[in-house]
């Protein structure tokens, strides 16, 4: 009789303790990401008060033609994917950059002040952040523009000039998240046996070689998984950041405006919560497919690092 | 092997949570309250009719002592919680229920006030308008329907003194919400100039807009620390587009007014009967209107970034920033007296900017006040809502404040401010939605010269023939949402001058509305629009 048992219970009674340990964590997960997504349903309904979320009548795929009939799914969908591919890679660059450089930095006390310097932005509110960046590129009062008329320069108008914002916008992601990443290259490149340095030492590798042939593949595991997850969120702009940062000004959105951004205009300026709704299920929709490819084109390169 | 029991147990942790989920969702549908409302509003209705048929013999049942919940817009003066107070031992008294008032200030409003009706909070009374979501949320079941009977029954005084307009302009699609406010009020704009700098350049008024011009480029050449008018937030980014624009409407030779839905941007001539209604854009004067603007926005009378500002130019003025003011008279009236105490030396001066067009007799749905459809105590609402309307005492304490302390009579239909209405302003704590003009106050003193405004605006003042006229969007939601968008960027940017060749980017406006389905909308709107006139005989 008990062979014949169903093999998930027999699972749970020979695991139990590890059964136990996930428990929290499923909790957390379903609580938070699973039964809020029953909200989906709004998607498909035209929403009133009264009869609430799972009362009000259904209209199909009705509220999924505003957003492509207003012009912009093309442009948001093209903005938030170019934005986060164009920080994966500056940000991951600069960050094993900085890590291997300081690394290589002999002073202890240097070394951890450089880092904390760093690091420190990140816990800037992008609030704060946008109000540095209006105060640096107002056209009237601003620092850089008062700067260039004291030298007799024309002044700029940034906040007219659409070509200024990726710039900008790039920068600023840099500056926040630079030193965080850093800080997560170094704990690997901290971890690299140091016997194999010894090792090229006595080969006469120089600083240079030691970087291709052992750092650099030593931390490759960690830069795929960074990666992996970084693709999970590509189509999810950070919404923070392109909010306060541009003051949501309108002179620059055909390059500033991503999904989520729009979406937040949409719901404040039309309280229509079942189109606000279609379009954020439009970008989820979209991000799973995006992280099914990129876990298949990393399975077909390096199957042990593939997420599933 | 062992990855496969790995795989086996993701699996099943995914399992039990999608097992886990269903449970969840479907106990959610079951404990959605929509049912329980539905029930009791239904049995409600019946009791109104019951009531409403035995009004004269039985008064309604208050036996059940309650606290109604009301949300004002605005933040909460200093003595809102004494001047309630005395409210409550009335309300108490008369029908056993007092009032807890709760705020949401002007900054959030815009993003609170629908989220309220989401959140499944517990509340009963609202204040709303036209221009503060009132077809919005009324359209999506937000509002307690106010019926005859119920008026009958549980609000007798409003029922005998609301004006019949006023309740028919309530209507959406033939149900009312709302009571609106008892009162006739006219929206007309002011220029708020500093005296002192208008004494340096010679300049001897700012009282239309070559006037205003003047005064603006002489700021410009000589204070370079000052922006001459400071507009550009949410709030105030078409001001000055508006004030051109009706300029331009009021003489043009096709009167041509606003129609339906300000997101619109439609407009039509009120001289002609068959209601033919055209984007803005359309208009033969628009392009003029847009080409000073830019003017205007190229000889720096606002900032180059005013698109991103976050504060308005009235806050701007007062904070010393900017010489000139654009604002309604209220806003001017509110903040006279505290700028003349604070800066005598600015010697602000007031000056009319309506340059020769009459100002709008507002609909009565400019203020009003309304009922949650989920409240438990609607019925009771509506009563508190009654002596909140009608009765004198409990009205002039909402209004003004404490006789004696904030305010002393002065005839029968003026007052005196006292100086503790710092702590509660005249008519300033959004009281605006159960204004009456059967116990109405005019506040004496305040802004010099304001008084002669005010007669010539009353008398020149009108009614727009599309006033009343509310557009149903529900047959062209996607277009109206898309038009929105549009309004909201392209719309409101050359609404501040901010464009290179406005010949082209009008005509780009009008492609990109073309592709958002304008026409449909605007199809909608005439044939609507000629219902209207049949319905209201012209």
């Amino acid at each position: 009789m008990k062979k014949t048992r169903h093999p998930f219970l027999r699972d749970l009674r020979d695991n139990r303790v590890k059964w136990l340990m996930i428990l929290p964590a499923a909790v957390v997960v379903i609580l938070m990401c699973y039964v809020p997504m029953g909200g989906i349903v709004l998607a498909f309904k035209e929403f009133n008060y009264h009869d609430g979320i799972f009362g009000s009548p259904w209209v199909g795929f009705k509220n999924f033609a505003y957003f492509f009939q207003s012009g912009k799914a093309w442009t948001t969908t093209r903005n938030t994917i170019l934005y986060n591919i164009a920080f994966l890679c500056v940000n991951t660059l600069l960050q094993i950059t900085c890590a291997i450089l300081l690394s290589e930095l002999a002073g202890k006390y240097f070394k951890r002040i450089t880092q904390s310097v760093m690091f420190f932005p990140y816990f800037i509110s992008w609030v704060v952040v946008g109000a540095f960046i209006y105060n640096m590129f107002n056209y009237e009062f601003g620092a850089v523009n008062s700067f260039l008329r004291t030298v007799g320069m024309e002044p700029l108008d940034v906040y007219s000039n659409r070509a200024a914002w990726p710039v900008i916008l790039i920068l600023v992601s840099a500056f926040k998240n630079v030193g965080y990443g850093t800080v997560m290259y170094l704990a690997s490149i901290v971890n690299i046996d140091g016997e194999m340095f010894e090792a090229a030492d006595l080969d006469g590798a120089t600083m240079w070689q030691k970087i291709r042939y052992i750092t650099l593949p030593c931390i490759r595991p960690t830069v795929v998984i960074l990666f992996l997850m970084a693709i999970g969120t590509i189509m999810k702009g950070d919404f923070q950041m392109f909010w306060q940062v541009t003051g949501n000004n309108p002179m620059v959105l055909e390059v500033t405006d991503v999904i989520d951004t729009y979406v937040t205009r949409s719901l404040l300026d039309l309280q229509e919560f079942g189109m606000t709704s279609a379009a954020g299920l439009y970008q989820s929709g979209l991000s799973f497919i995006l992280v099914l490819i990129a876990n298949y084109a990393v399975k077909k390169v390096e199957p042990d690092y593939a997420l599933f | 092997m062992r990855r496969k029991t790995r795989t086996g147990a993701l699996l099943m942790a995914l399992l039990l949570g999608i097992g886990m989920l269903s449970g969840c969702g479907s106990e959610q549908t079951d404990a959605e309250p929509p049912e329980t409302p539905e029930v009791s509003a239904s049995a409600e209705t019946e009791a109104a009719e019951d009531a409403g048929e035995e009004a004269q013999a039985a008064a309604p049942d208050i036996s059940e002592e309650v606290t109604l919940t009301m949300y004002l817009i605005g933040d909460r003066p200093v003595d809102n919680d004494e001047v309630f107070a005395k409210i409550n031992e009335k309300l108490k008294a008369e029908i056993n229920a007092t009032i807890d008032v709760k705020f949401m200030s002007w900054g959030e409003y815009e993003q609170k006030y629908p989220l309220i009706f989401a959140s499944g909070e517990d509340w009963d009374i609202i204040y709303t308008a036209d221009w503060c979501f009132y077809n919005a949320q009324a359209t999506k079941q937000g509002f307690w329907e106010i019926t005859e009977e119920a008026l009958a029954a549980y609000a007798p005084m409003t029922a005998e003194t609301i004006y019949p307009e006023a309740w028919e302009q309530a209507k959406v699609n033939g149900q009312v919400f709302m009571l609106p406010m008892n009162y006739k009020e006219i929206t007309s704009y002011v220029y708020m100039a500093r005296g002192d700098l208008m004494d340096k350049y010679g300049i001897e008024s700012v009282a239309s807009l070559d006037e205003a011009e003047v005064y603006m480029d002489a700021i410009v050449a000589n204070e370079p620390t000052l922006i001459p008018l400071d507009v550009g937030s949410d709030y105030d980014k078409l001001f000055v587009f508006d004030r051109m624009w009706e300029k331009a409407n009021w003489e043009s030779e096709e009167k041509v007014a606003a129609v339906g839905t300000w997101q619109a941007m439609s407009s039509v001539s009120e001289l002609d009967d068959s209601a033919e209604v055209k984007g803005n854009y359309d208009q033969a004067q628009f392009q003029g209107v847009i080409e000073r603007l830019k003017d205007w926005k190229d000889r720096g009378f606002w900032s180059r970034n005013a698109v991103v500002n976050t504060q308005n130019n009235t806050e701007s003025f007062q904070a010393g920033k900017s010489a000139l003011a654009l604002c309604n008279v209220n806003t001017a009236k509110s903040i006279y007296a505290q700028m003349s105490t604070e800066h005598p030396e600015w010697d602000i001066r007031v000056f009319d900017a309506q340059d020769g067009v009459p100002p709008v007799l507002n609909s009565y749905l400019a203020n009003g006040m309304s009922i949650f459809s989920k409240s438990r105590n609607p019925e009771r609402a509506l009563m508190a809502l009654d002596y909140l309307r009608n009765d004198v005492e409990i009205n002039n304490l909402f209004c003004y404040g404490i006789e004696g302390k904030h305010w002393e009579a002065s005839g029968d239909h003026a007052l005196v401010s006292l100086p503790d209405s710092a702590n509660y302003a005249y008519d300033g704590n959004c009281n605006w939605g159960v204004r009456n003009d059967a116990s109405w106050r005019v506040v004496e003193g305040g802004i010099p010269g304001l008084e002669e405004l005010n007669d010539a605006w009353k008398e020149s003042a009108r009614s727009r023939r599309y006033q009343a006229f509310v557009f149903d969007d529900s047959n062209v939601k996607n277009e109206i949402a898309a038009i929105t968008e549009i309004f909201n960027t392209d719309y409101k940017l050359l609404g501040l001058g901010f464009t290179d060749d406005p010949e082209g980017d009008i005509a780009k406006l009008k492609e990109k509305m073309t592709a958002a389905g304008a026409d449909t909308v605007y199809a909608e709107m005439q044939k609507q629009a000629q219902e209207f006139l049949a319905a209201n005989g012209g």
